[in-house]
């Protein structure tokens, strides 16, 4: 009985879910998507032009020292410790800038912004950051540009003219294929999976959801999505969300994804700890020291990411070529150091790769 | 109680707080600029005109948790009623001060109709609040709000932040209620003792339920600036703002178990731990640092305070 009356709810909630949308994901954002094609064959990208901000009348820059301040979403967890690492990597690298990272300890838009406006007080060349919200973010960043200071995004977007670049770790169809087509070897083509997020609204992960939905159902059309659930960015509440999604779901859930550094190890906890190994496969973003228990033991086949080290690496080498007026609007390739050459998409976007998937045999070489 | 214990506290707080000014003002040539103070009011606003009420709320013995969640509610209802519901955002900004305005009432309403403790009641209401604001926003943000709009969160009349008259408007008129009329004398009179004030003829549901439902309304005024700052509605906003705005009220010397505090006390908090958070990051410490020195000002504080009170015997 308990069961039948869990199950029209189901139905009514699916059923009412799918007349308010025709594909979204519950966390998915209402832009347009372009899955990439099912065998990996690259599209052609449009050429567009530049449509970042640019800072008023700064002071010259060129081969001086400079002093950049770094104010990732929050501080203290793996991946910003990670990209941190490789933003003073390049600043050791390149000899000439001080750079320094700080930032809330929590993911949260209100203090990021009282961080950022009291580096801009403060006088710093540069402000590199990866922001909580892309809107509410934008005012502060535009003061920052008015000041003169160099702006430059990494990880997550501000709106366009609200910084100059925005280094961009992957395409947002690329991870989404990366995610969806390793479920589908994990958990068969008609498996049903449920996803842990941060925030519904959290730029990145908003993208990347609306991207898979729309990438599964164009290559894995009998894949079942069942739920999406919120966990901040906080260890405690995914693990719990991701109990939570075992329980209620039972042997229906063949697998989750994990969308977060922290979502993807707290839900492989959550699935050993449930005694689910190889009944319920993770999928996720995560780094990889985090993940390495789980992966050794077979119970995680698949972390997808880019390496967050070359991210700030990258970042710091854009800040690092604006602030010498050597990268300017319209052009279509950057030099980053150790990793040549990267292409600029999107008018003000520089890619840094495809994605990159962490296995059993290769997640040993990697510490971050 | 006379005036000049009253003022005990809050002297010490403010030479405290010159003190402080004076240290970080040494620290960084950044901070003592005109410029920079201004702006610092401007980030502290949506936190100084919640703790003018929760100053209120915490004389009579009572505290609010609610009020993260009323701003993130408010922020919310304010983006449905002008974006899905098509209502002229003057309208809509009306509508939306009504609601948190309605749910400081509910607040009141809970805590004197059926004698629920108030650290509760506004658990209770934390939660749902922020619940509400989760579910109704369905997680969208709502964005692109017109220009005159923004006049509340980024405008300047005759150089000073906007919102930061309203601020100033809203200290004194607090300032004036609390410390020189009958309603601040029956607040005070509820903290200190509240059968004893019920017996003297103090209406004291009708009282606590005003406090309440003004506690609710400056959380929906926050929220309307704040959405103004960052031009854009979140239903996580506010989250953890309760923290803050107790910090600011008990450092500024309202004790937590009723009966004693001034406006003017939560005022010179609020200042100190703006200033000490500004000057400290202007100064090259990290935000880590900044809130391992406001969590040793406020328990030194607190201790000074004790240490006068028992100067006092009692």
């Amino acid at each position: 009985m308990k069961k039948m009356t869990l199950g029209a709810i189901l139905g009514l909630a699916l059923m009412s879910g799918s007349a308010l949308a025709a594909s979204a994901w519950t966390g998915g954002d209402d832009l347009p998507t372009s899955p990439l094609a099912c065998d990996g064959t690259a599209g052609a990208s449009a050429a567009m032009p530049y449509d970042g901000g640019s800072p008023t009348n700064p002071p010259d820059r060129k081969g001086k020292k400079i002093t950049v301040v770094d104010i990732p979403k929050l501080i203290g967890i793996g991946y910003f410790n990670a990209t941190t690492k490789g933003i003073l990597d390049a600043a050791a690298e390149l000899g000439n800038v001080d750079a320094k990272t700080d930032g809330p300890t929590k993911a949260n838009i209100d203090e990021q912004i009282t961080f950022i406006d009291n580096y801009i007080t403060s006088g710093v060349d540069g402000i590199l950051f990866a922001a909580n919200d892309p809107v509410a973010i934008a005012p502060v960043l535009k003061k920052a540009l008015e000041k003169g200071i160099n702006v430059v995004g990494y990880d997550a977007n501000a709106t366009p003219d609200a910084r100059q670049w925005f280094v961009n770790q992957a395409q947002f169809n690329g991870i989404a294929k990366a995610m969806v087509d390793n479920m589908a070897a994990e958990i068969g083509e008609e498996g049903s999976f449920a996803i842990v997020t941060s925030t519904f609204t959290t730029p990145n992960q908003a993208r990347w959801i609306a991207e898979m939905g729309a990438y599964a159902a164009a290559c894995h059309p009998k894949m079942k999505w069942l739920e999406t659930v919120e966990a901040q960015e906080d260890n405690n509440l995914s693990f719990n969300q991701a109990t939570t999604l075992i329980n209620k779901y039972g042997d229906e859930l063949k697998g989750i994804f994990g969308m977060t550094s922290v979502a993807t190890p707290a839900s492989a906890e959550a699935v050993t700890q449930a005694n689910k190994c190889g009944t319920i496969a993770v999928v996720g973003l995560a780094t990889p020291n985090a993940m390495k228990p789980y992966v050794e033991k077979g119970c995680v086949k698949s972390v997808v990411l880019w390496n967050p080290v070359d991210l700030g690496y990258a970042a710091m080498h854009v800040l690092r070529a604006v602030a010498d007026g050597t990268l300017v609007p319209g052009a279509t390739s950057v030099k980053a150091g150790k990793l040549g050459d990267l292409q600029i998409i999107n008018g003000s976007e520089i890619l840094l790769g495809a994605p990159y998937v962490f296995t059993k045999d290769n997640i040993g070489q990697f510490d971050f | 109680m006379t005036a000049s214990k009253l003022l005990r506290h809050e002297t010490i707080l403010a030479v405290l707080t010159i003190i402080a000014l004076a240290v970080l003002a040494s620290l960084s040539d950044k901070f003592f600029t005109a410029e920079n103070l201004l702006n610092q009011g401007r980030l502290m606003s949506e936190v100084g005109l919640v703790a003018l009420a929760m100053t209120f709320v915490i004389v009579t013995g009572g505290i609010d948790l609610s009020v993260g969640s009323i701003l993130g509610l408010t922020a919310i209802l304010l983006g449905v009623f002008w974006k899905n519901l098509g209502l002229p955002l003057p309208l809509a900004i009306a509508g939306a001060l009504a609601c948190g305005t309605f749910a400081g009432w509910v607040n009141g309403f809970i805590i004197t109709r059926f004698s629920v403790p108030p650290l509760i009641a506004t658990l209770a209401t934390l939660a749902l609040y922020r619940g509400l604001a989760e579910g109704i926003s369905e997680a969208r943000s709502v964005r692109g709000y017109p220009e005159w709009f923004y006049v509340f969160g980024q405008g300047e009349i005759l150089g000073v932040p906007f919102q930061l008259w309203i601020l100033g408007i809203a200290t004194v008129v607090s300032a004036v209620i609390l410390g020189l009329t009958p309603f601040g004398r029956a607040t005070y009179a509820i903290g200190a003792n509240e059968t004893a004030a019920r017996f003297s003829g103090i209406r004291v549901h009708a009282t606590k339920l005003w406090i309440y439902t003004a506690a609710g309304f400056v959380s929906a005024l926050a929220a309307v600036i704040f959405v103004s700052r960052v031009t854009t509605t979140r239903s996580d906003m506010g989250t953890g703002l309760e923290l803050d705005v107790i910090t600011g009220v008990v450092l500024g010397g309202t004790s937590i178990f009723g009966g004693r505090g001034t406006i003017i006390g939560t005022v010179l908090g609020l200042i100190l731990i703006q200033a000490l958070k500004n000057g400290l990051a202007l100064s090259g410490v990290k935000g880590d640092g900044t809130i391992v020195v406001i969590g040793l000002v406020l328990i030194g504080a607190i201790l000074i305070g004790a240490m006068f009170d028992k100067n006092r015997g009692g």
